[in-house]
């Protein structure tokens, strides 16, 4: 075979140069990553979309491969199986498998400030603090009844007192009338259902002492020590992705309508809406993914009222430090 | 009246009725939306379906072919060497009996990508087509193979031109049966499978839409593909083999004669329960499955009394077992008790039926993981919804074989009381019920594996209790000896279930003079 360089073949080498010459970094070797999320592809991670199409981290020198989550899947599971490198977590099942399974994770930062779970409801039959849970019937996915019980606890309302029933992120059932409130994200599920109907309120329980993170980014110990610089790129990368999302909390969600967002058989509009609402909840001073001192003992005490015993050494904020 | 027409006019009365009740939101204010409203909305998100669609054929379609390629050539095997099948007896009833959602988070833990899906499809697939095999090789004709004999052919020979031959149109009823169930053993495996494609994630994807005409979308998309394996098959059946066959789920292991001494069986029986577990533990060290989550035999024992948490781990298996063991018995028991009323009632009115069978055949084929979402919608959350949902997968099944039973009473044993005078009442008290009860224990040993399925089914998704919740939650908490406790748990419920049919019904149909049916 002879040694025939192809005109387009070059011209495309030509790019690649050109690229890694404006990037200033290597993009020849660029190392391959991956990341569990959370939950199906929707608003609650653009600014990882927004990073990928843009190229911010194949700029870090990251091949990254996003692996999406789902109602079914546990993202911690998939760093314990060695499916992904990083994963975005709920905090409160994170530290439990810390402490009672030995599992071997580091949280190195939080895509939420503020947890977005809350209690809907219908503003027909509205339910606006805790006590107007007593007597009444809330549904809550099974590992969250935990969350809920430590809410309850927080606000002095006894668990007997709520009829708690397993909820499978259907708001049907509160639509029709069946459950009074069920627990989900506020981002999200109050548009869900103004858009089959009715309108619905509710409330944050990090506004009612459950004062934890969520989508925490959490990494087994042993990939901490492997990939060190590269979880500090994704970080950085990953940071960029969501400012530039939030210049205008409308820009990016449409772009994504037949891209990523494409087969979860939602709305963009309710993209759009997600969108606007979890801003407040990601903005720290610091810069997204921060963990404050603050907010760490915040979440150490608010996990201590569920008997979980969180530690100040499962966070660690060295990597942030360092982007 | 033609069949056909029947069908296509109680079809039209059945889907007018549905319309009805769907445009006067007379079911569950809403949950059950008119056919017109459902394929209005399968238009509409016609653009979604492809690749979930695509997702799930490719997983099914290749566990379909893995699944029936090992079970043919464990069928053919178990044939030429009758102790290959004794010492896989173990294995052929545990692959039977479990439940394949109790699996299914084992199987994502421990492999990747499609592999699950393909896995549990292929699980699927197994036993009806391996026990179809056996079944048609072993009744070729014994005259052509002495002709081959008589010419010097061997075992292969015979194997090849005469047993393979006349096993035709018995693999190909089994391939039929394996088809659904390929379907089913896919869907399954998309539960905490992650993944972005495939109807079974698409369904949990749309629970939170408050949308039910799309669940109902999705399911009866579910339904038709596997309805349109099984009559694949059945087209395909009827062609080659040119005879339609019952619509039969072997429900036995198969065994075969064999002359081994007292101590020879005792080794080979105990082989038998070994092999599983030896098979096991290969897995996980070939797999190489990480420490954390890997279970291996003595890791249950260890999880499950030796270790500090022990003492929680019992309490909260037993509390699950509580819950779920008398709802799987009342709603198995209560399947059973109307699947063989309607059967003795369809004695008496034939035509009713034949109205039934068509039902009975897309019940059969509808994945019982799409149903679930829609009974819930109809019937909320509670104790109710488990056990509909258990009674209506053991109900048609279960219906099917004892009607069966009940068709093939000899027609002299009819006309004896008929010769004396008897009424239909009378002639059903003294014939057709005590000769539909060998067929009435063919049906428990079916229906067990499926109750459990339905059962934990129902908890996972809809009403958050017993061993289906506990799974769900042990993923949560990455309690990793707790999904495998269950796992093994509910297998080995099922096999003893099933141990125990196969005990009773060997105590009592030998005494009444009947044997037992496969």
């Amino acid at each position: 075979m002879t040694l025939a360089l192809h005109r387009r073949n070059f011209l495309a080498l030509g790019a690649a140069a050109a690229a890694t010459v404006a990037t200033g970094r290597s993009a020849l070797a660029a190392t391959p990553l991956t990341m569990q999320a959370a939950w199906i592809n929707d608003a609650e991670f653009t600014g990882y979309f927004v990073a990928m199409d843009n190229g911010y981290y194949a700029a870090e020198g990251l091949d990254l491969t996003y692996l999406p989550g789902g109602p079914d899947v546990i993202p911690e599971a998939s760093l314990v199986a060695g499916k992904a490198d990083l994963a975005l977590t709920t905090p409160d099942t994170t530290v439990k498998a810390i402490v009672e399974q030995g599992a071997k994770f580091k949280i190195i930062g939080t895509q939420y400030q503020k947890n977005p779970i809350g209690i809907v409801s219908l503003a027909s039959k509205p339910i606006k603090t805790p006590q107007d849970l007593v007597g009444k019937t809330l549904a809550v996915p099974p590992v969250n009844v935990i969350s809920v019980e430590a809410m309850l606890k927080l606000n002095k309302i006894d668990k007997a007192q709520v009829n708690i029933v397993p909820y499978a992120y259907d708001p049907t059932p509160l639509i029709k009338g069946e459950i009074d409130a069920s627990l989900d994200f506020t981002t999200n599920v109050p548009y869900t259902i103004k858009q089959a109907g009715p309108e619905a309120t509710s409330f944050l329980l990090y506004d009612f002492g459950f004062t934890i993170f969520n989508d925490t980014v959490v990494v087994s110990e042993d990939t901490l020590k492997a990939k060190r610089k590269e979880l500090v790129s994704w970080l950085r990368a990953s940071r960029k992705g969501w400012d530039e999302n939030f210049k205008d909390p409308n820009a990016y969600p449409p772009k994504f309508a037949d891209t990523w967002f494409k087969g979860t058989g939602r709305t963009v509009e309710n993209e759009v809406f997600f969108n606007n609402a979890q801003k407040p909840l990601m903005e720290a001073a610091t810069g997204i993914f921060s963990m404050s001192d603050e907010a760490i003992d915040k979440n150490i005490a608010a996990l201590s009222e569920v008997g979980i015993k969180a530690t100040k050494d499962m966070f660690d904020t060295s990597l942030l430090a360092e982007v | 009246m033609t069949l056909r027409a029947g069908w296509l006019r109680n079809l039209v009365i059945l889907l007018a009725l549905w319309e009805l009740l769907g445009r006067l939101h007379l079911v569950a204010s809403g949950a059950l939306p008119a056919p017109s409203v459902i394929l209005l909305k399968l238009w509409a998100d016609r653009a979604d379906y492809p690749p979930h669609v695509l997702a799930t054929l490719e997983a099914s379609i290749l566990g379909f072919l893995v699944g029936n390629a090992i079970a043919i050539a464990a069928g053919v095997l178990f044939v030429l060497s009758p102790v290959a099948l004794r010492l896989a007896r173990g294995v052929n009833i545990a692959i039977f009996a479990l439940p394949p959602i109790a699996i299914s988070p084992v199987l994502v833990l421990t492999l990747s990508g499609m592999t699950p899906r393909v896995v549990l499809a292929a699980l699927g697939c197994y036993f009806t087509t391996m026990t179809a095999t056996v079944l048609g090789l072993t009744q070729a004709d014994a005259r052509s193979l002495d002709v081959v004999r008589a010419y010097g052919g061997g075992r292969w020979s015979m194997m090849r031109l005469v047993q393979l031959r006349s096993a035709l149109p018995s693999m190909l009823g089994g391939l039929r049966i394996a088809a659904p169930n390929a379907v089913l053993g896919a869907i399954l495996a998309e539960f905490g499978g992650g993944g972005r494609f495939g109807l079974g994630t698409y369904l949990l994807g749309s629970l939170g839409r408050a949308d039910p005409p799309r669940l109902w979308g999705i399911g009866l998309t579910a339904t038709l593909i596997a309805g349109l394996a099984y009559a694949a098959f059945a087209i395909l059946g009827n062609h080659i083999a040119g005879a339609s066959r019952a619509v039969t789920i072997p429900a036995a292991a198969p065994s075969l004669p064999g002359r081994h001494s007292r101590l020879a069986s005792i080794l080979l029986a105990l082989a038998a329960i070994a092999l599983p577990l030896v098979l096991w533990w290969l897995l996980l060290k070939g797999l190489g499955v990480p420490e954390m989550i890997a279970r291996t035999p003595a890791g249950i024992i260890d999880y499950l009394f030796l270790a500090d948490s022990a003492g929680s781990a019992q309490s909260r298996l037993l509390a699950a077992l509580a819950e779920t063991l008398p709802i799987t018995l009342a709603g198995l028991l209560a399947g059973l008790a109307f699947a063989f009323m309607l059967a003795l009632l369809v004695d008496v009115a034939p035509a009713l039926g034949r109205s039934l069978m068509p039902v009975a055949l897309v019940t059969q084929t509808m994945p019982l993981v799409a149903l679930t979402p829609l009974l819930v919608l109809l019937l909320g959350r509670g104790t109710a919804v488990t056990l509909w949902i258990t009674i209506s997968v053991t109900f048609f099944p279960s219906f099917v074989t004892i009607a069966q039973g009940i068709m093939m009473v000899p027609r002299p044993a009819l006309e004896v009381p008929r010769a004396y005078g008897a009424g239909k009442l009378k002639e059903l008290r003294l014939v057709a019920i005590p000769a539909s009860l060998p067929y009435l224990f063919a049906a428990l040993r079916l229906a067990v594996p499926r109750a459990l399925l339905g059962v934990m089914i129902a908890e996972w998704l809809a009403t958050g209790k017993g061993l289906g919740n506990l799974l769900n939650q042990s993923r949560g908490y990455l309690d990793y000896g707790m999904i495998w406790t269950v796992a093994v748990v509910a297998v080995l419920i099922a096999v003893v279930f099933h141990q125990v049919v196969i005990f009773t019904e060997r105590r009592v149909l030998p005494r009444l003079g009947m044997t037992t049916v496969e």
